[in-house]
């Protein structure tokens, strides 16, 4: 039998299998943190904090992303405080200024309330959410596609720069890439990207409420892992 | 070398190499670590030896060459023992005289001896400097008599006596209530408490356990690590040996950063020696423990300080830092129990040991216990590395210690703990240097660098600085760092360069607050600190630049004019003559005029002009 170990989630008992992440337990009781890199099956790097939730502990709290924290009995966690939805709002900002030809970018903005966009805009073709790669390097052990580089100049590139043998061209690294589907109102020319923000109106759950997802448009935009599974 | 295999070999083997040195009657110490090297030492080396041997002095002269021993700015030096007479700033051409008077015939030549950049004073010995005299070294006092490459020096002056004292005589639990009860902080900047680690690692669970050192210093202006490890390994592994006593370790690392050649070899040569004496390997010294050590080398990335990263790194995988919920006490190198504490925090274990816990704690303040390293650098006088118990305050440091201002201009601040740390302002100079004091004031002790600025400043384009280098050091895994200290970059260079609005200021907090708080690693969480802690101390220079689009300091190239005052200048054309790019016109004995179309603010004109007839503003 699978161990079990209770834990609260914005006020609510939650039990969750042993080992497995805050975000996975959340998401299976239908609370909703919205998340980039996370895939269903595949290791959680904790790469896009977009799922950052306070964890409470003697009174103060950690942030920290809860794709990467293991559930432990008796365990407070807050999912929507004031202060985590604007730390939200603020990295979903950057990452829709820096990649605002997506659909999934600016789901995400909208979901975690992004209404302006302080920075200049850039136009990115990539998040480096690292899916493609994990992909890759887990499901089919392939490992056809890796990051190159550091920091700034950081980049998703074939070995050497080189199509290798061993990819099989499958696809699943353009099926799982939140950057293949563009906005509805179809590509962003560079200059004209702006904040879509059409989709405020599907916004139906209300933030804090314990098992209000109803699985909508905006997560299925954000390949949200509850449409995936 | 016989191998030793009992407590006893290694007295009695001690006690034959200090029963060969009472012969030797006079010695020559020349420091020729990396800094040394830097400034020549090697060819003053070279031609003492020389000289030596032409006048057949090498024969009753011992020479000895160690690491550095901290007073980089006077370097290359030359000690001579017994007197402990020092000459700085050595010639490769005064060799001659050198040995000629002061080996074979005792006289002291004044000209090379040490001048307070102060009072003006000669001072002969170490003592007489004001450098040395107000310091506290602990760690670095070895620094004099040992021969890196040498292990029977460190044996000779009562090395590895605390390992077999640990051995012999104390349980590992006991090292640890030991370690804890000194109150040891980890030196690398985060000042986790060492003991605790330790008993973490001790209590988890795993058959195989890890300790390593971490070398990979990489702040710009900080290098006490690197003069520890070159100038004295067996004290760092050592600490290493008694630390993996303590929690149960077979095996060790040192993470060495491959730009510190010294360091590496000296590192290798040290453990190879180890090993040949019995000091390394199976059952040391006939106990039951047995430990060995490898030297890692590391690629150079910042981020691999972290320990993470670092461990990845080991692992040979890419250096990117991975969540840390859980300790890598419990979970580290290959998801085994590690411990991973900085070079310094190694080097103070043995002497913790050897004179107990309450030796080590009857230093330093409350919540920071013993004595730290910090490396001055920057607009004071006497650059080099010092060592202070903790609580010694920023004015002690760089007013007795560092000797004040380099030049003209007053000093202004203080930036310590590196890319991770803060500045501080002159009216902050009077807290007492440790952790928790650090920490508060929006600074960090970080692993002990110490910059110190004047006048000639601005703290704007120091913010940008360090902001440029986390930008290239990030790994670029999380989003917050990799795009979030971009942007801020962004936002202070618009500042630089006259673009800066009001709303841009309050942005760059907000984000500065963001990437603080929802980094993954160390390096993103503290990335901010320039920012946050220039801003809160220096706010009025951001408004200057902001508001007035002016740079009260002067150095930012947007901002500034360089004008010449007609009523000092003589017309003798230096400047005219000195400028790159033909921005100064005048005829001779007229005042000259500077084209601001033309003038590409290089600095050149200010430089050469005698007369100061050159403002920016």
């Amino acid at each position: 039998m699978i161990q079990q170990v209770t834990l609260m989630i914005d006020g609510a008992p939650v039990k969750a299998a042993k080992g497995s992440s805050v975000l996975d337990a959340a998401l299976e009781h239908g609370i909703c943190i919205p998340h980039l890199c996370h895939v269903p099956g595949l290791k959680d790097t904790g790469a896009c904090r977009i799922c950052i939730v306070e964890n409470m502990k003697n009174g103060s709290s950690t942030i920290t992303a809860s794709c990467t924290l293991t559930v432990q009995e008796g365990m407070v966690i807050r999912t929507s405080t004031e202060k985590i939805q604007k730390l939200r709002r603020n990295i979903a900002e950057l990452l829709v200024a820096q990649a605002p030809n997506s659909r999934a970018i600016q789901d995400i903005a909208v979901r975690c309330g992004v209404k302006e966009v302080r920075y200049p805009f850039r136009n990115d073709n990539c998040v480096q959410c690292g899916r493609c790669v994990r992909y890759c390097a887990e499901i089919w052990r392939a490992n056809a596609l890796g990051f190159v580089g550091r920091g700034k100049n950081r980049r998703v590139e074939f070995p050497f720069g080189i199509r290798p043998e061993f990819c099989k061209n499958c696809g699943s690294c353009i099926l799982y890439c939140p950057m293949s589907v563009t906005p509805c109102g179809g590509p962003m020319k560079r200059g004209e990207e702006r904040l879509c923000g059409k989709c405020e109106s599907q916004t139906l759950m209300a933030p804090g409420v314990v098992g209000a997802c109803v699985r909508c448009d905006l997560g299925k935009g954000f390949s949200c892992s509850r449409h995936m599974q | 070398m016989r191998k030793l295999n009992h407590f006893s070999d290694l007295e009695s083997f001690r006690q034959r190499l200090q029963e060969k040195r009472r012969n030797i009657l006079s010695t020559i110490i020349i420091p020729n670590g990396t800094c040394c090297q830097a400034s020549n030492s090697s060819a003053v080396i070279q031609a003492v030896l020389k000289e030596m041997a032409k006048q057949g002095a090498d024969k009753n002269i011992h020479m000895h060459l160690t690491g550095c021993h901290g007073f980089c700015e006077q370097e290359p030096m030359i000690l001579f023992e017994p007197g402990n007479i020092i000459y700085c700033r050595v010639n490769p051409e005064d060799a001659k005289e050198i040995v000629t008077k002061t080996l074979k015939n005792g006289e002291i030549i004044e000209r090379l001896l040490y001048t307070d950049s102060v009072s003006g004073k000669k001072a002969r010995t170490e003592a007489e400097i004001p450098f040395y005299r107000a310091q506290d070294r602990q760690l670095l006092q070895y620094n004099k008599w040992v021969d890196p490459r040498s292990i029977e020096d460190y044996i000779s002056i009562g090395g590895y006596r605390a390992l077999t004292k640990a051995l012999d005589s104390i349980s590992p639990k006991t090292v640890i209530e030991e370690i804890k009860s000194s109150g040891l902080r980890g030196r690398g900047g985060g000042g986790f408490p060492t003991g605790r680690k330790w008993a973490e690692a001790r209590l988890a669970p795993g058959d195989e356990k890890y300790v390593i050192c971490n070398a990979d210093e990489g702040d710009p202006g900080a290098y006490m690590d690197r003069c520890l490890l070159e100038a004295n390994p067996h004290l760092v592994i050592e600490g290493m040996m008694i630390g993996a006593w303590a929690v149960g370790a077979e095996h060790g690392y040192i993470y060495v950063r491959n730009e510190y050649p010294l360091a590496v070899q000296h590192a290798r040569l040290a453990v190879k020696q180890a090993r040949d004496i019995g000091l390394l390997g199976r059952n040391i010294l006939g106990s039951s423990f047995s430990f060995d050590v490898d030297v890692a080398r590391g690629g150079g990335a910042f981020v691999c300080g972290e320990s993470t990263a670092l461990m990845a790194s080991l692992e040979g995988k890419v250096g990117e830092p991975r969540a840390k919920d859980i300790h890598t006490a419990r979970e580290g190198l290959w998801n085994k129990p590690s411990v991973l504490n900085n070079v310094e925090t190694w080097a103070n274990v043995p002497s913790i040991i050897l004179n107990g816990s309450g030796w080590f704690a009857s230093k330093g303040t409350k919540g920071s216990k013993g004595t730290k390293i910090f490396a001055l650098t920057g607009q004071v006088k006497n650059t080099g590395l010092v060592e202070i118990a903790m609580g010694t305050t920023l004015n002690d440091i760089i007013f007795n210690i560092g000797g004040g201002p380099k030049g003209r201009k007053a000093i202004k601040a203080v930036q310590t703990g590196g890319p991770s740390g803060g500045c501080l302002p002159v009216s902050r100079f009077g807290i007492p240097v440790d952790f928790d004091t650090l920490y508060e004031t929006g600074s960090m002790m970080g692993s002990g660098g110490m910059v110190v600025m004047d006048e000639g400043t601005c703290m704007v384009d120091v913010a940008k600085y360090f902001l440029k280098f986390l930008q290239d050091e990030s790994c670029g895994k999380c989003v917050p760092c990799r795009i979030g200290i971009d942007r801020m970059l962004e936002i202070v260079t618009d500042i630089t360069e006259g673009r800066g609005t009001r709303q841009q200021l309050k942005l760059l907090e907000e984000l500065a607050e963001t990437v603080e708080e929802t980094s993954l690693c160390g390096l993103g969480k503290t990335a901010p600190n320039s920012v946050l802690s220039t801003m809160r101390y220096f706010f009025d220079e951001y408004i200057a630049h902001v508001d007035e689009k002016r740079c009260p300091a002067g150095v930012c190239k947007k901002l500034i004019n360089y004008n010449i005052i007609e009523e000092k200048c003589n017309g003798c054309g230096v400047c005219l003559k000195s400028c790159p790019h033909g921005a100064i016109k005048g005829k001779k004995k007229e005042a000259h005029v500077i084209d601001p179309q033309l003038c590409l603010r290089c600095g050149i004109c200010v430089t050469e002009c005698k007369f100061d007839a050159i403002a920016v503003g």
